[in-house]
């Protein structure tokens, strides 16, 4: 099944992510265990899409295929018409660093690192690094952490961390913003924070966002939403 | 399922973490148990040489002076002898000789030669043939030393014995060596007593055994002895010991074996007994003796005191060469006639000499006569007396038996016959003079008074040269008196000792080292190293399992239930280790008796040390490491209880950065500081000592330098990490340093202390050929040394002591000229140096004459002086009274510590025969060639050890020091008949550094071996580091982040942990050590420690590459997954 995003927004032209065909299966004792099968999805410039599912249905799977995190078994995956996956190691590193920025349910943030460092840690590795600082700074006072550049994350409520993950992950200007249960660790009130800001940033930085997310009332801020069953993509109407 | 089979199963699942632990424990095991190994391995090795070089004998009778061969078959006829398990006896002559090669003149000083027959091997139950004539056997060491094989001729030199002692006026001092031509008959193998010794020593043998009779016969000894061998049944039965042996030996021993003669003299009206002994010289021991008998017998007694007078002036008349003899108050008053007063001391003449001189009652005589002064110098002294009385040569007067019998004096048919052993003038010698000694022989033509005779004549060896018993009423005979005085006297106390050389053997084997202490020490770093891994693996194990815990407690586990799970699975791994490490012990044990044989061979000078296994060892070896690796378990565990139930579940263990850590930290670290730098201050100014000034100073500025750092890394960070490229991975690697704190100092403290210490360490390494000539070195600034084989009494100063050394050399080119000599008497004993393995029970002791005390060389370490003279002079402090008699003496600084275990102030108690002597040290001789003996005042030495005569150790000193060479040759060439050899002094204090440095080397080896250790577990660390970081890694790695940039950032946190504490270490120690870096003029002293330093770096990047490695291999984006 082929499923284009773009064809429910007119205003997209340009196909940026491109998921062709896309089969994944992990070897166990018992023989492959498929997890997605035959998964297609093209998302253009702007798209958010939201993807639902049980738990195990391969939700955070797809979302590493298309962060180039680990190769599909069987189809193809485009960013901007690149195959990361026929990527050297360094090329691939490269290219995620570039075009793909990533909120963990875990914030995963470096507690020796200050507020402002962990969001300038992939710039370290980029290669057009100028100006960070001020981009890295301009982040955080819209995630409104202006005040907090210098703490360290042990100072921070689980919602701020999270919030500065959603800085660090746009820092290098991304096409995609892959999230992996962004407010799965916190309470209400900082979830509601969380998933407003990131909803609000991917507007602002145009990027193309895919929440992995169990939360309904996250997945109803996205305008497209699918439910990841039977290792396909449904679209939920 | 039962908590056994919980513990089974997660033993088995965790297998690999489980394998780090076991091979740390084996590793602590191994080096605890295989230094233990190593203390055994030695131990057995000195007592396994001991047994084999003892063969069978246990027990030794010896004497200064020689006893009847019979004195063997008395003694083995004693019925005790039997009953006491004793089984055999063997005669035997033992002396210290010096062997020549005569092909090659290779020659070999300090020989045991001993003269055998057939009752030697077979005593200790071997066939072996004994050399016969002119044959000889010669052990392996000595063969191989000379180079010599079986048919090989060889010049066997020792001291020629002699019953007169050397330093008195009648012995013959230059003429106290006998040199004996002889063949090489075989090279006498360990089986057949080839390395026999009865001294515990762990260098070879170097022995050679003659025929008894033939030495007996060369050193003009027939049927004489000076040792006697005794063995023990085989059985376990003997209940002999030295008491019992000595019971025997007053039993079974004659007059004759300690030298006393007694015989019946004829006088007037009456037939006295005499009693003389071997040495012309009677000591109050005797006297007492003999005069307790004579009151037991009601004998009466009278001393006599005959001296050879060289002149008996008169005005200007003289009597040359006449003998005179002094007599007790009562004797010289009956010969007399009368009572006597005068102012002067009173003499008797005979009538023949009064004739001569034409002299009368009232007119002064003058007596001249030579005396011996201990310095060693002939003397002429005069003394004038008052003429009281002329007697007629009859009673007394015509006694010829009143002068003991004089080698070539007594025995001549004319006075121009005379070959006395000193200068004589025989021109003097008139018709009438040989008249009289054809008529009177030895009657003395002068009496006086035997107080005046002791006060002219009296020396160490008596004041008197033979005493006189009878009785006014019944006559006893000589058989009687002989017996009752054999029967009064103890043969220990006239020098005929026994010695249970097995038990002391057996005693010194425990060694003046423990070098299972010292392995120990070596092994120290390996050790902390070892379990510092094992604490590692362990936590490592924990926190991997970290859920797991968090799941008991929230599951209802009690905390004492986790811990005896997880303790119970320590344990058990602990276990398993150690039962690994026994076999590693014993590996390890091996590599290092290997290493003692063979790289360390100077420190302990034999390749005969193997190893010996030990249950014991192993078992306290493997219980130590059980122990310590369980309380590093038990640690780990505990560390547990701060973390809560949520946190563990969510697998947490959040770092806390605490202020008041730091803050505590950075006062601290002020405070360090200012003490270090006081210490240092105080170190340069002298105004505290030196050595634990820098030493303080270097550690407490160590302490202070890992506070500041632990400070640094806690501190919060107001720059950032911007920018791209490598720099700034780079310095996100070193951000990581700050993660956690504790461990990044626990490691830089490793590093640090353990690079401090070696490097420190090594400042006590002696370079080769940095001794100097300075006065107060550890040379005294003599060039030369040499030990003589003979004693030597003529003074090598004087112009007559070089004449008759054939040292006079009228050519002022002559590389004698000039040359100075301090002597020094050598009682022999015990090597207290380094260089001796086995404890030394009776060190060798010398004595300096007094002119060396007053120049005051060498340099002290420390000393008793309590004055601002024995504080400028601390040898002063060798002549101090102690009014418990105890004896003061002055002894190396390294001996004392490290040989004989005692320290300033303490008393060590030497033997001397059945006596005890207490010697007290007085002074540390700071690194001085005098490491293997103690020194003591002449006075004292003389008084004490009256039978070790002449000078046998000299310091040398030259005008032009760089023609030592020359005059070695010279000294060696000029004194060859005194087995003299001459060794640079430089030589003798670099033999003594050379095992120091080995010892250092042993240790800086096995640190460095525990710092590489370190090193890895450093790198566990840093592996833990990551892996506790696996999300943010995986995390970095998805936006972006490629091999090399994690890499580069752990080489970087590994790299500048290491150099941190290497730095840190390094700049600590040079500050410690910087006194001596100075005298060195920056010079290192070995190289190969900038090659372990580099090694450490180099392991420490090896080690952080692999654990890059294994990171960049674990499934990291794992950790990212939110299902």
């Amino acid at each position: 099944m082929v499923l284009t995003a773009s064809k429910y927004d007119p205003v997209s032209e340009v196909i940026v992510l491109k998921i062709d065909n896309v089969s994944k299966e992990y070897p166990t004792p018992r023989g492959p265990l498929r997890v997605l099968s035959n998964v297609s999805l093209s998302l253009n410039k702007g798209d958010a899409v939201s993807i639902m599912g049980p738990s195990g249905s391969g939700k955070s799977t797809l979302l590493y295929l298309v962060g180039a995190l680990e190769p599909p078994t069987s189809g193809t995956i485009t960013v901007d018409g690149q195959n990361p996956f026929e990527l050297n190691e360094k090329q691939l590193a490269a290219f995620r660093n570039r075009q793909i920025g990533f909120v963990f349910q875990d914030h995963c943030l470096l507690p020796q690192c200050s507020v402002l460092e962990n969001v300038l840690t992939p710039t370290l590795v980029s290669t057009n690094g100028a100006d960070a600082t001020a981009r890295a700074k301009t982040l955080l006072e819209q995630v409104g952490l202006k005040d907090r550049v210098d703490h360290r994350p042990a100072a921070l409520s689980g919602g701020e961390r999270q919030r500065v993950s959603l800085a660090r992950a746009l820092i290098t200007r991304p096409q995609l913003l892959l999230c992996d249960e962004p407010t799965g660790n916190l309470d209400h009130q900082s979830a509601e924070v969380v998933a407003s800001l990131l909803v609000d940033l991917h507007q602002q930085q145009e990027t193309i966002l895919i929440v992995v997310t169990h939360s309904a009332e996250l997945a109803a801020r996205v305008p497209i939403r699918y439910h990841l069953v039977d290792q396909q993509l449904q679209l939920i109407k | 399922m039962q908590t056994s089979s919980l513990i089974k199963q997660s033993l088995l699942y965790y297998w690999r973490t489980n394998l780090a632990v076991v091979l740390g424990v084996a590793t602590a095991v191994s080096v605890l148990a295989g230094a233990l190994l190593v203390g055994d391995s030695v131990r057995t090795s000195l007592r396994d040489l001991v047994v084999q070089r003892l063969g069978r004998t246990s027990f030794v009778i010896s004497s200064s002076g020689f006893f009847r061969e019979q004195l063997t078959d008395d003694i083995q006829a004693d019925p005790q002898f039997v009953q006491d398990g004793l089984s055999s006896v063997c005669p035997l002559i033992s002396l210290e000789g010096t062997v020549t090669h005569e092909r090659s003149k290779r020659v070999a000083s300090k020989i045991n030669v001993y003269g055998v027959d057939e009752r030697f091997w077979r005593s200790n139950q071997s066939t072996h043939s004994a050399p016969d004539s002119r044959n000889v056997f010669v052990s392996p060491d000595l063969a191989h030393e000379l180079g010599s094989s079986v048919g090989d001729s060889i010049l066997v030199q020792v001291q020629k014995p002699s019953a007169i002692p050397l330093e008195s006026l009648h012995s013959k001092k230059e003429d106290v060596g006998k040199t004996l031509r002889a063949t090489v008959a075989e090279v006498l193998s360990a089986e057949s007593l080839g390395q026999f010794s009865i001294q515990p020593q762990q260098a070879g043998v170097r022995a050679v055994f003659v025929s008894l009779k033939l030495l007996q016969r060369e050193l003009e000894q027939p049927d004489k002895a000076n040792l006697i061998l005794i063995s023990e049944a085989p059985t376990n039965s003997s209940s002999a010991n030295t008491k019992s042996i000595e019971e025997i030996l007053r039993k079974r021993f004659t007059l004759a074996d300690v030298g006393i003669t007694i015989r019946s003299v004829q006088e007037d009206n009456r037939t006295v007994i005499a009693l003389e002994h071997d040495s012309k010289m009677i000591d109050e021991l005797l006297r007492r003796a003999a005069g307790d008998t004579a009151k037991k017998l009601e004998l009466q007694q009278g001393a006599f005191f005959s001296y050879l007078a060289n002149s008996i002036n008169a005005g200007n008349r003289s009597i040359p060469y006449s003998l005179v003899t002094a007599v007790d108050d009562n004797q010289f008053k009956l010969l007399a006639g009368k009572d006597i007063s005068s102012s002067l001391p009173p003499i008797v003449l005979n009538d023949w000499a009064a004739s001569d001189l034409g002299v009368h009652e009232g007119d002064q005589i003058t007596l001249e006569y030579y005396l011996w002064q201990d310095t060693g110098q002939l003397e002429t002294k005069t003394a004038t007396f008052s003429l009281v009385s002329v007697v007629p040569m009859r009673g007394l007067a015509a006694d010829r038996n009143l002068v003991p019998e004089y080698p070539g004096i007594t025995g001549s048919e004319n006075l121009s016959d005379w070959d006395p052993p000193f200068p004589v003038d025989l021109q003097r010698v008139r018709q009438k003079d040989e008249d009289y000694w054809h008529a009177f022989k030895t009657t003395p033509k002068a009496f006086i008074p035997l107080t005046s005779g002791q006060t002219l004549w009296q020396s160490r060896f008596g004041n008197a040269t033979s005493l006189r018993f009878w009785s006014d009423r019944a006559p006893v005979s000589t058989e009687q008196f002989a017996q009752r005085l054999r029967e009064t006297l103890d043969p220990t106390l006239l020098g005929v000792i026994t010695t249970p050389v097995r038990t002391e053997g057996l005693q010194a084997s425990r060694g003046a080292t423990d070098f299972g202490e010292y392995f120990l020490y070596f092994s120290f770093f390996l050790v902390v190293s070892a379990l510092l891994l094992t604490t590692l693996f362990f936590k490592l194990g924990i926190e991997q399992r970290i859920r797991e815990i968090g799941i008991m407690r929230a599951v209802g586990y009690g905390p004492g239930l986790i811990r005896t799970l997880f303790l119970g699975e320590g344990i058990i791994v602990a276990i398993a280790g150690s039962i690994l490490g026994v076999l590693g012990a014993i590996g390890y044990g091996a590599l290092m008796m290997f290493g003692l044989r063979t790289w360390w061979v100077d420190a302990v000078g034999t390749t005969a040390l193997k190893l010996h296994v030990s249950a014991q060892s192993l078992i306290v070896g493997a219980a130590a490491g059980i122990t310590a690796a369980v309380i590093c378990v038990a640690f780990t565990l505990r560390g547990l209880r701060k973390f809560a139930t949520r946190g563990l579940l969510a697998g947490q263990l959040e770092s806390d950065l605490p202020r008041t850590r730091r803050s505590r930290s950075l006062i601290l670290g002020i405070v360090a500081t200012v003490i270090g730098t006081l210490l240092l201050v105080l170190a340069a100014t002298h105004a505290i000592g030196q050595v634990a000034g820098f030493f303080g100073g270097g550690t407490v500025l160590l302490i202070a330098l890992l506070l500041f750092q632990s400070v640094w890394l806690r501190r919060e960070r107001g720059g950032s990490l911007g920018g791209n490229g490598w720099w700034p991975v780079t310095r996100l690697g070193i951000r990581n340093t700050t993660y956690r704190p504790a461990r990044s100092i626990l490691c830089i403290a490793l590093i640090a202390s353990a690079v401090f210490i070696i490097v420190a360490v090594d400042s006590f390494r002696h370079r080769a050929g940095t001794e100097t000539l300075d006065r107060k070195s550890g040379t005294g600034g003599y060039p030369l040394l040499a030990d003589s084989l003979l004693p030597m009494v003529k003074d090598p100063n004087s112009r007559e002591g070089q004449e008759d050394l054939n040292l006079r050399d009228d050519n002022p080119e002559s590389p004698l000229t000039a040359v100075k000599f301090t002597r020094f008497r050598v009682k022999p004993g015990d090597d207290a140096s380094c260089l001796n393995l086995y404890q030394p029970r009776n060190p060798k002791i010398i004595a300096p004459t007094s002119d060396f005390i007053q120049s005051n060389r060498f340099a002290f370490q420390s000393s008793l002086a309590n004055n601002s003279q024995e504080a400028e002079n601390p040898w002063l402090l060798l002549n101090r009274e102690f009014a418990d008699g105890a004896v003061p003496v002055i002894a190396d600084a390294n001996s004392l510590t490290y040989v004989l275990h005692s320290k300033l102030g303490d008393d060590f108690v030497i033997q001397n025969g059945d006596r005890e002597i207490k010697l007290r040290i007085v002074g540390a001789l700071a690194d001085s060639l005098f490491q293997s003996e103690l020194l003591m005042s002449e006075a004292n030495f003389t008084r004490l050890f009256p039978d070790a005569q002449g000078y046998r150790f000299f310091l040398i000193d030259l005008p032009h020091p760089d023609r030592s060479a020359a005059v070695t040759a010279a000294l060696e060439d000029r004194l060859s008949d005194y087995g003299f050899d001459v060794q640079p002094t430089a030589e003798r204090l670099a033999n003594f550094h050379r095992v120091e440095n080995t010892y250092l080397s042993t240790f800086q080896m096995l640190g460095g071996l525990g710092l590489l250790l370190g090193t890895i577990g450093l790198s566990a660390i840093l592996l833990r580091n990551v892996l506790e970081r696996r999300r943010e890694l995986a995390l970095m790695r998805a936006v972006g982040y490629n091999s090399q940039h994690f890499t580069l950032m752990i080489v970087a946190e590994n790299v500048v942990l290491l150099l941190v504490g290497l730095v840190t270490g390094v700049f600590c120690a040079f500050l410690a050590i910087s006194p001596v870096l100075l005298t060195r003029h920056g010079g290192f002293a070995n190289p190969s420690l900038g090659l372990l330093l580099v090694g450490v770096l180099v392991s420490g990047l090896a080690a952080s590459i692999l654990a890059t490695w294994t990171i960049l291999r674990a499934p990291l984006l794992e950790a990212l997954r939110a299902e």
